[in-house]
């Protein structure tokens, strides 16, 4: 399963790939309208025409350059966004772990407890675990007593509250509304 | 229920990807496919020195693993990382790692006379090498058969650097076969385009 974060660090390294492949056809580009100048130069000296064209080919090196540092601040960018969702992926397991722990649920609860967290259903836990669904429908029920809820939202929601803060969870969103 | 955090695995950035696999075509066509002197010999030549550019270019604005700071040629550090393989000890390189960064600049080095001394025969005309018949012929003419009597001082400094970067490249692969059997990282993966 890949989220938002996942998704957006993908987007945002297809960019940098797509971006790349420009950069290289400008510098065979600026490699030849560079030689095509110098050729012409040596051949004619600098006259207007001549000068011109190695104002635009020396545009064309600067737009490499700048194009370059683009693309590095895009590769930085995708891998921001990889180092946070490692970093929310960490604590997120640290959480559960702690939780479960506390809970003194069973290894076999555990499993079921994660993939409940994840939002699995009754059939595709029992799919999964290759058990009966009354059996994962008896460990839910364990794990919700003993987690002090009662239902799979509230399982997660016992997650999210923590992990949420709601000060800092809407910053920068005041404008909609 | 172990959330596994695997680390990211080290993958280089598409533009030292790009630089690298070009300049390997651009080797590859013009040391198996094109012929010696002829006009796509000469542009696949240009071609090959715009990468070797970017990459340079790349050298100094690229992310920090890809940029020269992070693999600085140091004599003593390769000494250092020698010592280290002799004992064992393998250490997380965040670029190349220091004998690799000597092979790089070796290579850019190798690479530079070739290019300097291939644009210093073919010239700058570019009239001369875009009209095809024109280079060619000017390749087949006299010039050729003077050559194989007596081959120019630059033809031959222009041999001997190619001949030298072969070399090279056997080294560089085998430095990296031998890398990623010792530290068992996937250092050819890095390389490879595509994301892991």
């Amino acid at each position: 399963m890949q989220g938002i974060a996942g998704s957006l660090a993908r987007s945002l390294e297809r960019k940098a790939l797509i971006l790349t492949v420009v950069l290289g056809c400008q510098v065979l580009a600026a490699m030849f309208f560079a030689l095509d100048v110098a050729g012409d130069i040596t051949d004619a000296g600098l006259g207007w025409h001549l000068s011109i064209e190695l104002g635009a080919t020396l545009a064309l090196a600067a737009g490499v350059v700048v194009g370059a540092i683009h693309v590095r601040s895009l590769i930085e960018r995708a891998r921001q966004d990889q180092a946070m969702l490692a970093a929310a992926r960490g604590a997120m397991g640290a959480l559960i772990r702690a939780r479960f722990a506390e809970w003194h649920l069973t290894a076999a609860e555990a499993d079921v407890a994660l993939f409940a967290i994840k939002g699995l259903d009754v059939s595709e836990i029992a799919g999964l675990r290759g058990s009966a669904q009354g059996t994962v429908r008896a460990q839910l029920t364990r794990i919700y007593a003993k987690a002090g809820t009662t239902s799979q939202t509230g399982l997660i929601a016992l997650f999210m509250d923590e992990l949420i803060d709601p000060t800092t969870a809407l910053e920068g969103q005041g404008d909609h509304g | 229920m172990t959330i596994a955090l695997p680390k990211p695995p080290r993958n280089w950035d598409p533009v030292v990807k790009l630089t690298h696999w070009s300049i390997v075509a651009a080797l590859l066509a013009n040391g198996v496919f094109t012929e010696g002197g002829s006009w796509p010999h000469i542009w696949v030549g240009y071609a090959l020195a715009g990468m070797l550019a970017l990459r340079l270019l790349w050298g100094i604005v690229g992310p920090r693993e890809a940029r020269f700071s992070a693999f600085p040629p140091n004599l003593r550090q390769a000494m250092a990382h020698i010592r280290e393989i002799k004992a064992g000890q393998v250490h997380e390189q965040p670029s190349h790692n220091p004998l690799g960064a000597l092979m790089v600049y070796a290579i850019w080095a190798t690479l530079g006379l070739v290019i300097a001394s291939g644009i210093a025969m073919a010239g700058l005309p570019p009239k001369a090498a875009t009209h095809p018949d024109h280079a060619v012929e000017q390749a087949a003419s006299p010039d050729e058969d003077e050559r194989e009597g007596e081959e120019s001082p630059l033809a031959e400094m222009h041999e001997t650097a190619v001949n030298l970067l072969y070399v090279l490249v056997v080294l560089h692969l085998g430095g990296v076969i031998f890398e990623t059997r010792r530290s068992g990282r996937g250092l050819v993966l890095a390389m490879l385009p595509g994301r892991r």
